[in-house]
């Protein structure tokens, strides 16, 4: 065999270009895959959010203008007696998650971390919250008061 | 066979050559006169004090065991039990605290004398990346203790990345590892206290400390040409006595005043009196007097005007040179920084 035939022949700049994108494009496309796949790790994956209904007072322990303070999931909730009716907040600050308490002779509400302050419907009276505690669905059957709470398969979620 | 011989056979590299380039970067380097005063050796003393912080920081995780269950009552235990493991942690603890300081008086200093100047600009922008990175292994530092400071520490920190536009709820995921404060949080800062950021750390610092060795220590304006002295021995004595006195002074701290255990983290409860440690002061008051958007972005702005200070320092001084900028801005900087620091330690 001769040298010439040997040796293929040189691919022409269209091809060497075509196949050099095409290589490219496979290693940056296993690349965004890994990628995809690393984020995943990173973030667990989401629960699947159900709601259930949690009694959390009988309707005549709580006197009118008073609230009952419970404990859920590690989480404090407080249940409020108001004119317009039961109505439950969350005990954790809108703010960045601190936990709020009840000044019993202001009638407010107080989060230690940054110094907020709530009434005692929720509203934002002082501080930096940027918005009312949170309020859950509350749901009065009889002389029941339930309050609708997501669930998770981790537990109770606040 | 000498043992020099053994290893250049089995390691072969020109001897001559390396002695040379060993004698020209390192113990020739020629110091400027000025730095005889001791205001600039601050930027030694984070390099010594970051070495401590490693050599404690491992001694520590010995015993240091990262599950919400288990992370308080392990440092306990290291506090309490183990044989001078309230002085490991105790200068680990109080190393962290210098190393503030010390990151703080470097950066007065060279801010003050403007040796940030072209062409220093980058060593200036590495300096405050590494002033972040510091400030990161702080927060995930005293995160790990897992009591009420660690825990609502956590908890706030990490729900004020949420007001960062568009990034905001992703990062508060990826730092918590979930939508709450969980067993994932506490593991996910261990790793980055002990293997993401210390690495990070060392990179930055050793880009740093080249660039500074390309361009030679800088000069003071006005006063090029001082003449210099040898790194080795005066330099390098110096840098050691500043290493015995921290080891001393840190030892000292650590069995005066050994950093204490607190209450263990309890989710339901934040304490009455709640705050971060001193140097998150100036960022717990933002978060205190504005809406958390307008805090995080002024923190935000202030960030960029501190990495790009030398670019905005020198455009001014184009324009009126005999404005001394620099030390306007210092000293409002410093006296706000004093003012809130103190304001905060007292009521």
């Amino acid at each position: 065999m001769s040298q010439e035939e040997g040796r293929r022949s040189p691919p022409s700049r269209r091809k060497f270009l075509a196949a050099g994108l095409a290589a490219a494009g496979g290693v940056l496309l296993s690349g965004l895959f890994v990628l995809r796949d690393g984020l995943m790790f990173l973030f667990p994956p989401p629960k699947e959010k159900r709601f259930v209904k949690y009694l959390v007072a009988k309707a005549d322990e709580i006197p009118m203008g008073r609230a009952k303070e419970i404990t859920i999931a590690n989480k404090p909730v407080f249940v409020a007696h108001l004119p317009e009716g039961f109505r439950v907040f969350s005990g954790v600050c809108p703010h960045l998650g601190c936990i709020v308490k009840w000044k019993e002779r202001e009638k407010q509400f107080y989060c230690p971390c940054h110094k907020a302050f709530f009434d005692k419907d929720g509203t934002v009276l002082a501080g930096p919250a940027p918005r009312p505690l949170d309020e859950f669905d509350v749901r009065v059957e009889g002389s029941l008061v339930f309050m609708s709470l997501e669930r998770s398969e981790g537990g109770m979620k606040l | 066979m000498k043992l020099k011989d053994w290893i250049l056979e089995r390691f072969p590299i020109n001897y001559e050559r390396f002695v040379e380039i060993n004698e020209k970067v390192f113990i020739k380097e020629p110091i400027p006169l000025h730095y005889k005063k001791w205001f600039f050796a601050t930027g030694a003393a984070p390099l010594i004090l970051i070495a401590l912080q490693i050599v404690t920081g491992i001694l520590l995780m010995f015993y240091y065991i990262a599950s919400p269950e288990a992370a308080y009552e392990s440092v306990r235990y290291i506090s309490q039990e183990v044989r001078f493991g309230f002085w490991i942690r105790g200068i680990h603890r109080w190393g962290s605290n210098l190393l503030v300081i010390a990151l703080l008086l470097h950066m007065t200093r060279v801010f003050f004398t403007r040796a940030y100047r072209r062409p220093r600009e980058l060593n200036w922008i590495i300096g405050v990346i590494l002033l972040g990175l510091s400030f990161g292994l702080s927060l995930t530092g005293y995160s790990l203790i897992q009591n009420q400071v660690s825990y609502w520490a956590t908890t706030v920190g990490t729900n004020s990345v949420n007001a960062i536009p568009l990034i905001g709820k992703p990062l508060l995921q990826f730092l918590r590892g979930g939508e709450e404060v969980t067993a994932n949080t506490l593991t996910r800062f261990f790793t980055f206290h002990v293997t993401l950021l210390p690495p990070l750390l060392l990179l930055f610092m050793f880009v740093h400390i080249f660039i500074l060795r390309l361009h030679g220590m800088a000069e003071l304006e006005g006063k090029e040409g001082e003449g210099s002295y040898a790194f080795y021995p005066e330099h390098f004595f110096k840098v050691i006595i500043l290493t015995l006195f921290f080891v001393a002074t840190l030892s000292t701290l650590a069995v005066i005043l050994p950093p204490g255990l607190g209450e263990p983290a309890d989710p339901s409860t934040t304490p009455a009196v709640i705050k971060p440690e001193w140097y998150f002061y100036p960022v717990y008051i933002a978060l205190k007097l504005m809406p958390m958007h307008i805090g995080m972005s002024v923190l935000m702005i202030l960030g960029v005007i501190l990495v790009f200070w030398p670019f905005i320092d020198e455009f001014v001084k184009r324009r009126a040179p005999k404005l001394r900028l620099n030390y306007i801005v210092g000293t409002i900087a410093i006296l706000t920084f004093l003012t809130v620091t103190i304001w905060e330690i007292i009521v």
